[in-house]
C-alpha cells in the first residue's frame, strides 16, 4: 500500500535579490556559525586525540590514542555500550509510540492531563531519580522488595536496580518521554483520512497502525530513535550510578576514568575513544538517511482535515491503564519518594522527629541558588530561542531546498550530538580559552550560551526537520499562487504549521539547558554559575535533600510550561 | 659579663628589629591586599560549608571579596592549565588535593608565595615549601551501621574487615579511581602489602563512586560497613544510625594545599588568605568538622567526640609519582 503521495520538493520562491546575494551570503553565514559552534571545539578535540599532550603543552603528534583503543577490553566496552543502548532504545521507542498513539490518536479518557504527566520524568535531574530508585529498588532494603517480601512471605528479591536491567530501566525513564515528545505532535498532525482509507480498504486495525500510522511516522520515529540511541551511548549517570556497582563499564565511564580518575588526565585516550564512538554514530546516521532517502512523508497537505481520534470503546480504559501505569512507575514512585524525602532531614528516614521544612527554607535563603536560577532562566530563554531559530533555519535549508552545501550544514549541526558531553565540554573550554582576548566570550555568560546553542542545535534541527517533512509543498505553492510573498508564506504557512514542533523543541532545549552540567562546570566563572553547577555543589556537599527541593521546583516549572504549551497548541490546531 | 650582656642585647635588638621589619612587611602586604579588593579562588573543595565560612570570615576581617570557582580536582587543573596557556590569568589562589597540587607545581602553574607569618606554626608531618602551604587534612576511617553491627563485632583493626563475616557486606569507594578509595588502597598496600588486598578482593566489596549516597545507603541498612569514610562527612550525617571507627593502626589521610597561581593579579590578597587559613580559629573550624589541623595546639581544643578520633595516629597518604602505578595495581587485583 502506498502510504503517501510522492511530492516533488520544489525550490521555494524567494525575493529576486535574495537569489543573487542573499542565498550565498546566508549559507556562508550559516556555515560560519555552525562551524564555530561545532567544528571549532571538535577540531580542538581532534588535535587532542592526535597529540600526546593537550593544546598548549609541548608534545608530539602520534596515533597512540587510537592504537590504544585496539584492545579486547575496549572492544567489549564498545559492544556492551551498543547492546545496552540498543535494548533501551528499542524498548523506549516501542513504549513512546504506544503512548503517543494513545494520547494523540485515541479517545482515551484524560489524555490532556496524561500528556503532561507522561513527559515529566524527562525533566527531572537523573541524579535525583537515581537516588529515588536506589531507595525503591535496592536488593537489600528497597521499598519494593520489602513490600514484595511482606506480601508474599518470600525472602527473595523482586527487583535490583544495581544491575544491567537497572541501568536499562533508568535510561528508559528519560528516553521514553523524550521520544514521546518528539512523536506525539507528529501523530496529532496526521490526517486521519489516510487511516480511514486503510480501514475502508479492508485493513485491520493493527495493519492500519503498522502500515499507515507507523509508516508515516517513520521520519520522526527514526530521528527520535537515533537521537535516543546516541544519547544512550553517551549516557553517564545511569551506568555510573547503577552499572559500576554491578561491574558494568561503558564508553562514558571509561572516558570519565581517563579524564578525571587518573593522576595524569589522559585526554588523548578520552578524545580518541570519543571520535571512535562518533564514527559509530555517523554510520547510524547514514543508515537513517538510506532508510528515508527519496521518500515523502507529507501528511499535512492543502486538503483540509479534522484531527479526529480513533474510538476504542471499552479498550480505552485499557489504554488509560497503560498510561497511568507508566506514570505511576516513572513519576509517582520516584517523585513521591523525592517529595516525601524533601520534608525529612534525611532521605529514607521517615520518623516524626525528622520532619522538617529546613530544606525548603535553606534553598529559599540560598543566595547562590537564586543567582544561578536567574542565570539559568536567562540562558534557558535566550538559548532555547536562539537554538530553535538556528535549528529552524538549518532544517528549512536541508529539507525544503536543494541549495548547494545543505548537507554540510546538516552534518555540522549534528556533530555536537555525537560527542559525549564531558568531552565536548573540554572542547569548548579549549576552544573559547584560546580565542583572542579581544573576543569577550571566555569566562562570561556568552560562553555558556554558545555551548548550549551548540548542544541544542541537533535537537532543534531534528524536531523541525521532522515537522517540515510532514508539510506538503503544495500548501506553500498555493499560498504563493494566491499572492502571498515568500516571507508571508514562510510565516503563515510553514512556521504556522510547524509551530507545535517549535514549541516542543523549545521546551526540550530549555530544560536541556537547565540540566546541562558537563560543559557548564568547565565554562562557568564566579558570578555566572548555573543551576546544574549549584546542584552539583549541594550534592557533593552532602545535601541531596536540598537538591531534591530544587528538582521539585523544576518539576513545577515543567508542569506550568507544558500546560501553557498544550493549551496554546490545541488552540492553534483548532484554528488551522 | 658586660660583653655577654652587650652581645645579648645586640642579638635581641637584631631579632626584634627583624620581627619589626617582618611586621612592617606584612602590614604592607595587608594594605596592598585591601587595595586589590578581590580574590579569586580555584578550588576542588566543592560545596564545602567550611571553606565558605573561612571565606566569609576573611571577607569580614579584611574587606576583600572572594569569588570561588569550584570544580572537581582534574577540572580545576585543566582549567588552570588552559587559561595559563592562553595567557589568561584569572585565578589568584589554588586550593586542591596535595597530589594535584604536586603535579601542577611540577608543571609550573604556581608562583612563589612569599613570606607568610603563620607558616611557622605548621607541625610535622606537614610542611610548607616556597610555593605551597598545607591547609587541611582529610582523614579516612571505617563507618558502620549501628543497628546492624553490635559494638562487639565492630572492626578494631583494618585487618578485621578481612573476616569472612564481612563477605559481600562491604560498600566501598572505588580503589581503581582517584579519590578516597585510591588513598585507602595505597596506604593499605604500603602498610600490609598485596596480601591484604587479595584477601579484601575475596570479600567481594561492592564499589560505588557516589560517596554521599553510599554513606546514606549504609545508614539505611543496605550494607553494614562502608570504607573509606571521610571523617568530615560526619557533619552531614548527624542523627543517622552510623558510627565512624578509626582502626588501631590509624587513619589514611590526604592533604589539601594552597598555592598562588602563576601571574596572579592579586598576589597580596592571596597571601593574606593563606595566612588566614593557618589562623588557629580557621584551623579549629576545620578540626571541629573532622579535618585534621596542620598547626599545633588545635586538636586539644576540638569537640570531645572529634578529639578522640583526631588523636589517633595518621597512617599514611598517597605518593603522587606512584599514583598511576597504584591505580593499575588496584585494577589488577579488583577486577
Amino acid at each position: 500500500m502506498t502510504v503517501a503521495v510522492q511530492l516533488p520538493i520544489a525550490t521555494p520562491a524567494l525575493p529576486r535579490g535574495f537569489w543573487r546575494w542573499g542565498r550565498p551570503l546566508g549559507m556562508t553565514l550559516l556555515v560560519l556559525i555552525l562551524g564555530f559552534l561545532s567544528l571549532y571545539p571538535m577540531a580542538m578535540l581532534l588535535y587532542g586525540s592526535l597529540h600526546s599532550t593537550p593544546p598548549g603543552v609541548a608534545g608530539e603528534f602520534n596515533l597512540n590514542g587510537y592504537i590504544g583503543l585496539l584492545t579486547t577490553e575496549n572492544a567489549r566496552i564498545f559492544l556492551d555500550t551498543i547492546v545496552l543502548s540498543f535494548v533501551k532504545t528499542i524498548l523506549a521507542v516501542a513504549l513512546a509510540i504506544l503512548l503517543a498513539w494513545i494520547v494523540a490518536r485515541t479517545d482515551t479518557p484524560g489524555r490532556g492531563v496524561l500528556e503532561v504527566l507522561i513527559t515529566l520524568p524527562f525533566f527531572i535531574p537523573p541524579i535525583l531519580t537515581a537516588t529515588a530508585w536506589a531507595m525503591l529498588g535496592n536488593a537489600q532494603v528497597g521499598t519494593i522488595n520489602l513490600a514484595w517480601r511482606w506480601l508474599t512471605g518470600s525472602d527473595g528479591t523482586l527487583v535490583n536496580v544495581y544491575s544491567w536491567w537497572g541501568v536499562v530501566w533508568h535510561m528508559m525513564q528519560y528516553s521514553t518521554p523524550f521520544m514521546f515528545l518528539f512523536i506525539v505532535d507528529a501523530f496529532r498532525a496526521m490526517d486521519p483520512a489516510l487511516e480511514e482509507s486503510s480501514r475502508m480498504s479492508g485493513a485491520s486495525r493493527w495493519q492500519t497502525f503498522w502500515r499507515i500510522t507507523f509508516g508515516l511516522m517513520l521520519p520522526v520515529t527514526t530521528s527520535a530513535f537515533i537521537l535516543s540511541f546516541i544519547r544512550g551511548i553517551e549516557s553517564f549517570e545511569s551506568p555510573v550510578f547503577f552499572g559500576t556497582p554491578a561491574g558494568i563499564t561503558v564508553i562514558t565511564t571509561q572516558i570519565y576514568d581517563s579524564i578525571t580518575q587518573r593522576a595524569q588526565p589522559d585526554y588523548q585516550s578520552a578524545t580518541a575513544l570519543s571520535f571512535a564512538a562518533l564514527a559509530l554514530m555517523f554510520l547510524l546516521l547514514l543508515a537513517q538517511s538510506r532508510l528515508l532517502g527519496g521518500r515523502s512523508f507529507a501528511t499535512v497537505t492543502g486538503k483540509g482535515y479534522s484531527p479526529n481520534v480513533t474510538r476504542l470503546g471499552w479498550m480505552r480504559w485499557v489504554t488509560f491503564g497503560i498510561c497511568v501505569l507508566f506514570f505511576l512507575l516513572t513519576v509517582a514512585l520516584p517523585v513521591g519518594q523525592l517529595l516525601l524525602s524533601s520534608f525529612f532531614r534525611f532521605f529514607g528516614f521517615y520518623e516524626a522527629e525528622m520532619f522538617t521544612f529546613e530544606h525548603y527554607k535553606s534553598v529559599w535563603e540560598n543566595r547562590a541558588f537564586w543567582r544561578a536560577f536567574g542565570n539559568t532562566m536567562l540562558l534557558g530563554v535566550l538559548g532555547a530561542t536562539a537554538t530553535m531559530t538556528l535549528g529552524g533555519i538549518v532544517a528549512y535549508v536541508t529539507t525544503r531546498t536543494k541549495w548547494r552545501g545543505r548537507r554540510l550544514i546538516d552534518a555540522l549541526a549534528w556533530l555536537p550530538w555525537m560527542m559525549p558531553g564531558m568531552v565536548l565540554g573540554i572542547g569548548f573550554l579549549w576552544g573559547f580559552a584560546t580565542l583572542p582576548h579581544g573576543i569577550p566570550i571566555y569566562g562570561t555568560l556568552l560562553a555558556l550560551l554558545l555551548a548550549y546553542v551548540a548542544l541544542g542545535t541537533p535537537v532543534a534541527v531534528r524536531v523541525t526537520s521532522a515537522a517540515y517533512q510532514q508539510i506538503a509543498t503544495d500548501i506553500e505553492e498555493c499560498s504563493r499562487v494566491h499572492g502571498a510573498n515568500w516571507w508571508q508564506t514562510l510565516g503563515r504557512i510553514l512556521v504556522a504549521l510547524a509551530w507545535p514542533a517549535f514549541a516542543v523543541g523549545w521546551v526540550l532545549i530549555f530544560f536541556g539547558i537547565m540540566r546541562e552540567l558537563s560543559a557548564s562546570i568547565l565554562l562557568y566563572a564566579p558570578g555566572t554559575e548555573v543551576l546544574s553547577v549549584v546542584m552539583l555543589k549541594m550534592w557533593v556537599g552532602g545535601k541531596p535533600e536540598e537538591v531534591s527541593v530544587i528538582g521539585l521546583v523544576m518539576l513545577v516549572l515543567v508542569v506550568m510550561f507544558r500546560w501553557v504549551q498544550l493549551k496554546v497548541i490545541k488552540k492553534r490546531i483548532s484554528t488551522l | 659579663m658586660l660583653r655577654r650582656s652587650v652581645l645579648a642585647g645586640i642579638a635581641a635588638s637584631a631579632v626584634s628589629s627583624r620581627a619589626m621589619a617582618q611586621a612592617d612587611e606584612w602590614k604592607r602586604v595587608e594594605e596592598a591586599g585591601r587595595k586589590e579588593g578581590k580574590l579569586v579562588i580555584y578550588t576542588a573543595s566543592i560545596g564545602s560549608p567550611f571553606l565558605k565560612a573561612t571565606c566569609d570570615s576573611f571577607e569580614k576581617k579584611y574587606g576583600i571579596t572572594i569569588e570561588r570557582f569550584e570544580a572537581r580536582a582534574s577540572e580545576v587543573r585543566e582549567r588552570v592549565r588552559v587559561e595559563q596557556a592562553a595567557g589568561r590569568f584569572l585565578g589568584d589562589i589554588h586550593h586542591n588535593g596535595s597530589t594535584t597540587t604536586w603535579l601542577m607545581q611540577r608543571d609550573g602553574n604556581f608562583q612563589p608565595r612569599g613570606d607568610i607569618p603563620n607558616v611557622k606554626n605548621i607541625v610535622a608531618p606537614h610542611a610548607a615549601d616556597d610555593i605551597k602551604i598545607p591547609c587541611e587534612v582529610i582523614s579516612y576511617c571505617l563507618m558502620v551501621n549501628r543497628t546492624m553491627v553490635k559494638p562487639a563485632d565492630e572492626p578494631k583493626s583494618w585487618k578485621d574487615i578481612l573476616d569472612p563475616k564481612w563477605t559481600g557486606k562491604i560498600l566501598s569507594d572505588d580503589y581503581r579511581a582517584l579519590g578516597g578509595g585510591a588513598v585507602f588502597f595505597v596506604v593499605m598496600q604500603n602498610t600490609f602489602g598485596r596480601d591484604f588486598h587479595e584477601k579484601l578482593a575475596a570479600q567481594k566489596p561492592v564499589f560505588s563512586r557516589d560517596i554521599a549516597n553510599s554513606e546514606r545507603r549504609v545508614a539505611r541498612g543496605e550494607y553494614p560497613l562502608y570504607l573509606p569514610f571521610s571523617l568530615q562527612n560526619l557533619n552531614n550525617l548527624k542523627g543517622l544510625p552510623i558510627k565512624p571507627i578509626v582502626p588501631a593502626e590509624g587513619r589514611p589521610f590526604v592533604r589539601f594545599d594552597l598555592a598562588v597561581l602563576k601571574n596572579a593579579q592579586r598576589p597580596n590578597a592571596a597571601r593574606l588568605f593563606m595566612n588566614h587559613y593557618l589562623e588557629p580559629d580557621t584551623q579549629l573550624l576545620y578540626a571541629n568538622a573532622g579535618y585534621a589541623p596542620v598547626i599545633g595546639g588545635v586538636v586539644e581544643k576540638t569537640l570531645p567526640e572529634i578529639r578522640e578520633l583526631l588523636k589517633t595516629p595518621a597512617l599514611g597518604t598517597t605518593l603522587p609519582d606512584k599514583q598511576d602505578e597504584m591505580l593499575a595495581l588496584a585494577k589488577e587485583i579488583y577486577k
